[in-house]
């Protein structure tokens, strides 16, 4: 075996798995606060990178320079989805929610297809194609940026949950409702920060890909899966468990792309899931969902 | 509905449908109906351990594959009829319901929902990945045999349109027989409380089991009538994550755990994709789709039940209550 080359593919693998790090851990905030499924998850994904296309290619504001503007731009777009659909189904069975997030998954790829068509979009950057070279080791550096932000990120919402105010009542929420709902906290209110927090993590994840991926409408079916995969090898609800789940996945992907076939990459991340489910359904971080 | 009105509607409505064929000729139209058909039977089978059995499955496009691609493949490679290869899909389905049952009906929740999503991505993958056998991507072409009825062609659409009618009612015979019978209601026992129903007897693991295996006939039934109908298979085709969910959301929209809910559900879901296909298609891909999502939101939303929940005031209250005759 080359060891550059199995050096490469690990690298490359750990970058991506940073970005799957960030589109999971808004899954698993999500969850862990609520105890649902965002099953569009990976849609809002789509939406942040058309977000970013649109401000790159309309107003020619880059990526990078434009984070924290599409950052808001998908907080308020949580904000509604939350206040205009998730919140009917509150208190309602698993199933409710399953299907309500699928039915809005179809709706918003389907939205982008009539208004974009189904062309793949990219955004042109000089960045695009810079690299560092380490050795014989090649580093591209959207790559790069993309892990580090989501590390970035990962951290920030730690901080938040652990040592804010807010922080503290989305835990308790998370905990218990109704003990929370007792110290006189409002639940609905810990429930709409936190998707909306959710979706901006989907968001985010998004325009880092911008500069590296495609964008097209479906683009976001690609992340759902695995997202889904990541949160629940990292254990539900638990956000250094969907961190190190993604690092796993974007190495495991990586890895059997390379060595053993593309069109099985997919595969071995089913297997690891299934496995997981049944061995240890808690994932690897268990027991913080409890 | 009053018990009078429901002699009446009933056989006119029987009459109507098997008088279609006389009276539209055009293949596009058959097709829908077809199409209609095929998804009101899955959604009878799905029915059986997504309502009954409260499992929200979404892998069935598995079983869907399982029997379109083993009788498809037996004309291929052997010449087989379908006659014989779709009985022996039928039977690999139902193995394959067992493998997927087995360790999956011990999750609940979105985790049981969540597996049969990757069991479905990995039939699909494997279907791509093997294509000396399966012709990946490419999809097979069912060879042309003329029109011979042992090999399920036909020179008309009619034909397929009477098959598929044919199923579903055998389909639909079959779910209400059990709907009445002791599997039925403890069925029903384990929609309610697993726990509960464990508790008095019932071994629930084997109820669910029992269905998931019917539910997989059933569905794979429909794939192999679905291929010939069509003439082409591919593995995005009929092992998609999205006909699985298809699958399910006729029953949602419809009315879960109903009789009548999945033929309603087909009626609407089918006809309102394919015509907006029709009339905007052309015009926005994605429109019919859309329409399609904002349906499964708003009944989610605001008729839990289903859409067959709206003719509940018709509808004599004597069949709902089962515990009379028990």
């Amino acid at each position: 075996m080359n060891l550059t080359i199995f050096l490469q593919t690990t690298i490359n693998g750990l970058m991506v798995g940073g970005v799957y790090a960030l589109v999971a851990v808004g899954l698993t905030l999500i969850f862990g606060v609520m105890k649902i499924v965002n099953f569009a998850q990976g849609e809002f994904v789509m939406l942040g990178m058309y977000v970013s296309w649109m401000l790159a290619t309309f107003v020619h504001i880059a990526p990078y320079p434009g984070l924290v503007l599409v950052g808001i731009v998908m907080f308020g777009i949580g904000y509604l989805v939350f206040k205009l659909l998730i919140i009917h189904v509150i208190g309602k069975p698993d199933e409710s929610f399953i299907l309500l997030t699928l039915g809005l998954s179809i709706v918003l790829q389907n939205l982008i297809l009539m208004i974009f068509g189904a062309e793949y979009l990219s955004v042109s950057t000089p960045i695009k194609d810079a690299a560092f070279h380490l050795g014989g080791l090649t580093l591209s550096v959207p790559r790069v940026i993309a892990f580090l932000v989501a590390l970035l990120m990962v951290v920030a919402l730690t901080i938040l949950l652990n040592k804010t105010d807010l922080g503290r009542a989305m835990r308790a929420t998370a905990e218990s409702r109704e003990v929370a709902t007792l110290l006189g906290i409002n639940p609905i209110k810990c429930f709409t920060i936190a998707f909306a927090i959710g979706i901006v993590l989907a968001g985010t994840a998004g325009v880092l890909l911008t500069p590296m991926f495609y964008v097209f409408p479906g683009v976001g079916t690609l992340f759902n899966l695995t997202a889904f995969v990541v949160v629940v090898l990292g254990g539900m609800g638990s956000v250094p468990g969907a961190l190190l789940g993604g690092l796993i996945i974007g190495i495991v992907e990586a890895l059997s792309s390379t060595y053993i076939s593309l069109d099985l990459a997919q595969l071995f991340t089913f297997l690891i899931f299934l496995a997981v489910l049944f061995i240890r359904p808690s994932g690897l971080f268990g027991g913080a969902t409890k | 509905m009053n018990p009078r009105a429901a002699k009446f509607v009933l056989p006119a409505l029987i009459v109507a449908v098997l008088a279609v064929p006389l009276f539209v000729t055009v293949p596009y139209y058959l097709h829908i109906m077809i199409m209609v058909f095929l998804f009101a039977t899955m959604g009878l089978g799905w029915n059986l351990i997504g309502g009954y059995g409260a499992q929200l499955s979404l892998g069935h496009s598995v079983f869907f594959a399982i029997g379109a691609y083993t009788a498809v493949l037996f004309v291929v490679y052997k010449r087989l009829t379908p006659l014989v290869g779709g009985v022996v899909g039928m039977a690999l389905a139902v193995v394959a319901a067992v493998i997927i049952g087995l360790p999956c009906f011990r999750l609940r929740g979105p985790y049981f929902s969540l597996a049969t999503i990757a069991a479905g991505e990995i039939t699909r993958t494997l279907l791509l990945h093997f294509k000396d056998f399966t012709a990946g991507a490419n999809g097979v072409p069912i060879p042309f045999h003329g029109d011979n009825p042992l090999f399920l062609q036909f020179g008309s659409k009619a034909a397929y349109y009477y098959l598929a009618l044919l199923l579903l009612g055998t389909v639909f015979m079959i779910v209400r027989t059990i709907e009445h019978a002791k599997i039925g209601r403890y069925l029903a026992a384990v929609r309610e409380d697993q726990d509960a129903a464990e508790s008095l007897g019932v071994k629930t693991a084997w109820v669910k089991m029992a269905a998931f295996m019917l539910s997989a006939a059933i569905v794979a039934a429909c794939g192999v009538l679905y291929a010939f109908t069509v003439g082409y298979i591919d593995p995005d085709g009929v092992a998609s994550v999205n006909l699985s969910i298809e699958i399910a959301v006729v029953v949602i929209v419809g009315g879960i755990g109903t009789l009548w809910g999945p033929i309603l559900g087909a009626a609407v879901i089918v006809l309102l994709t394919e015509l907006t296909n029709m009339y905007l298609g052309a015009l926005r891909g994605g429109a019919s789709l859309v329409l399609y999502g904002i349906l499964l939101i708003v009944v989610i939303i605001l008729k839990p039940m289903g859409l067959i929940s709206l003719f509940d005031r018709f509808w004599p209250k004597k069949q709902v209550a089962h515990g009379t005759t028990a």
